[in-house]
């Protein structure tokens, strides 16, 4: 069922009087551009969002239910809210093709079940996520990403955006062209992150067999360590530098490592155990492993 | 695991490949799986290569490969009503534009890094040098092309202009590594940063044509 809002607050007010049955649960109208409307959902329900320009803030709560609260700049745009059995899409448009840049915003706020997945696309703006345990995909253009306490299968990807995770676990994969990426608290057994000219900033636990590849063109990528964690690096930087920390054993004897011939190369162990694989790599920028404070 | 036969018969692995067949090099190969699959596969490159710079368009084959292998992993979306023609609508008619070329760029760059890659060690530099020129000029015109077929304007500038930066950044990196692999064409990391150039490339100009159709 398609609930398409906003095309005047005062049509909505009466259509929400006159056919109530339409609108699958309450909708209240608290100020001329505030939206909330409220969706039963099952078990791992999916939420998708496309939104041109605003602000979108996700949140897991304990109630099976899907809250969505949004705020509109102007009635040049048009949201459509609706449910479609245990999927929830939001989508902002434009009514006209003259809206003015200013009024093409919208903001949400959206409460989700903790095993929700999430399917984001916001082009400017900011997206930020807390405690949402599904698998959840993000796509911007200049929006920067942040998720707080994520896991699941977690794929960001932005074109100048950038990125922090704090606290995340599961399987993370983030792209960009310009952002930067701060992956604090991490508590992955994958993670793939790459990125143009941006820096990485990667200060989590390097967990028992787990990857770890960290990649751009320019700009810093630097790994905090433990002294306890394990891990095999392999960290080059092509045309820039690699500075270390960390007291390395060097590959053992016969083990393959491929040297380039220019740029700046470490290959090598800390502790023998449960070792992850920690794969760094720039063209020109410069790779700092440092030890953890 | 090599042999001291393989290791003889990779040192005369170019003349074999150029067409000389000596007896014990053909006796190698009907014991060794290993040499005889080499063979195999530098054999398909090789045929691939010279069929790809027969014409500007790929081998049909190749694209009904790729449309199975679209399917299979499910890329394909239902045919939509509003088809813009393009690059790559004749090739795939049914298939959303946005999706499409995605996949096609991405594939493209695969294509061409596959081609290159396995045969670096085995051929002299000038060979090796004409070899990634060919694959990265091809590359070049295709992204130039969908890159004329895009819609960098947006109704926000900050879109606009973000899109036009990173852009730029992209085509900045392609153009350094370009020039690190024209100053050594057999350097693998070279390559390798320009191919995944290109690919962040085609990734991006997919990206900007997926946006065109939404929110509209």
């Amino acid at each position: 069922m398609n609930t398409s809002l906003f095309h005047s607050t005062q049509f909505n007010w009466k259509a929400g009087l006159l056919v109530p049955g339409l609108l699958l649960c309450g909708v209240s109208a608290a100020s001329a551009d505030r939206l909330e409307k409220h969706f039963k959902v099952e078990p791992n329900p999916v939420v998708t969002i496309h939104n041109p320009d605003g602000i979108i803030t996700v949140r897991a709560w304990t109630k099976r239910e899907v809250m969505v609260v949004a705020n509109r700049v102007s009635s040049e745009v048009d949201l459509e809210i609706e449910q479609s059995g245990n999927r929830v899409d939001i989508m902002t448009h434009q009514v006209s093709d003259t809206v003015a840049p200013a009024d093409l915003h919208a903001d949400y706020e959206i409460s989700v079940p903790q095993d929700a997945e999430l399917q984001i696309h916001d082009d400017a703006g900011a997206v930020t996520v807390s405690n949402v345990l599904g698998d959840m995909n993000v796509e911007t253009v200049a929006a920067g990403v942040d998720l707080q306490d994520a896991a699941g299968y977690l794929t960001v990807k932005t074109v100048g955006g950038s990125f922090q995770c704090i606290r995340c676990s599961g399987h993370l994969d983030i792209s960009s062209i310009s952002g930067s990426f701060r992956l604090i608290d991490l508590r992955s057994n994958h993670v793939h992150a790459q990125t143009s000219k941006g820096n990485i900033l990667f200060d989590g636990q390097f967990l028992p067999n787990g990857n770890y590849f960290l990649k751009n063109y320019s700009g810093d990528i630097t790994v905090r360590f433990s002294p306890g964690d394990s891990f095999d690096l392999s960290a080059t930087s092509y045309k820039g530098k690699v500075n270390t920390q960390a007291q390395l054993t060097p590959p053992a004897q016969g083990h393959h490592f491929w040297h380039p011939k220019f740029g700046n190369s470490l290959f090598g162990s800390l502790n023998n155990f449960g070792r992850a694989k920690v794969d760094l790599s720039s063209f020109d920028g410069t790779i700092n492993i440092l030890k953890r404070d | 695991m090599a042999t001291p036969g393989c290791r003889d018969f990779q040192n005369s692995f170019e003349s074999w490949m150029e067409g000389e067949l000596p007896p014990e090099a053909r006796a190698h190969v009907s014991d060794c799986r290993s040499c005889a699959r080499l063979i195999e596969d530098l054999s398909s490159i090789r045929l691939a290569a010279n069929e790809w710079n027969a014409s500007e368009e790929p081998p049909a084959r190749i694209w009904t490969s790729l449309r199975a292998q679209l399917v299979e992993e499910g890329l394909i979306r239902e045919p939509q009503s509003k088809q813009k023609s393009g690059l790559l609508h004749g090739w795939f008619p049914q298939t959303p534009r946005p999706v499409l070329a995605g996949a096609y760029l991405a594939a493209l760059v695969a294509i061409a890094f596959s081609m290159v890659g396995p045969v670096k060690r085995h051929v002299n530099h000038q060979r090796w040098m004409e070899g990634t020129e060919n694959s990265t000029a091809m590359l070049s015109a295709q992204l130039n092309t969908a890159e004329q077929n895009v819609e960098l304007a947006d109704p926000n500038p900050v879109i606009t202009a973000s899109l036009h930066q990173n852009l730029a950044i992209v085509d900045n990196y392609i153009s350094l590594c370009e020039k690190s692999v024209s100053e050594d064409p057999e350097d693998e990391v070279a390559r390798d940063y320009l191919f995944d150039a290109y690919h962040t490339k085609a990734d991006l100009l997919a990206q900007i044509s997926e946006r065109g159709d939404y929110g509209r």
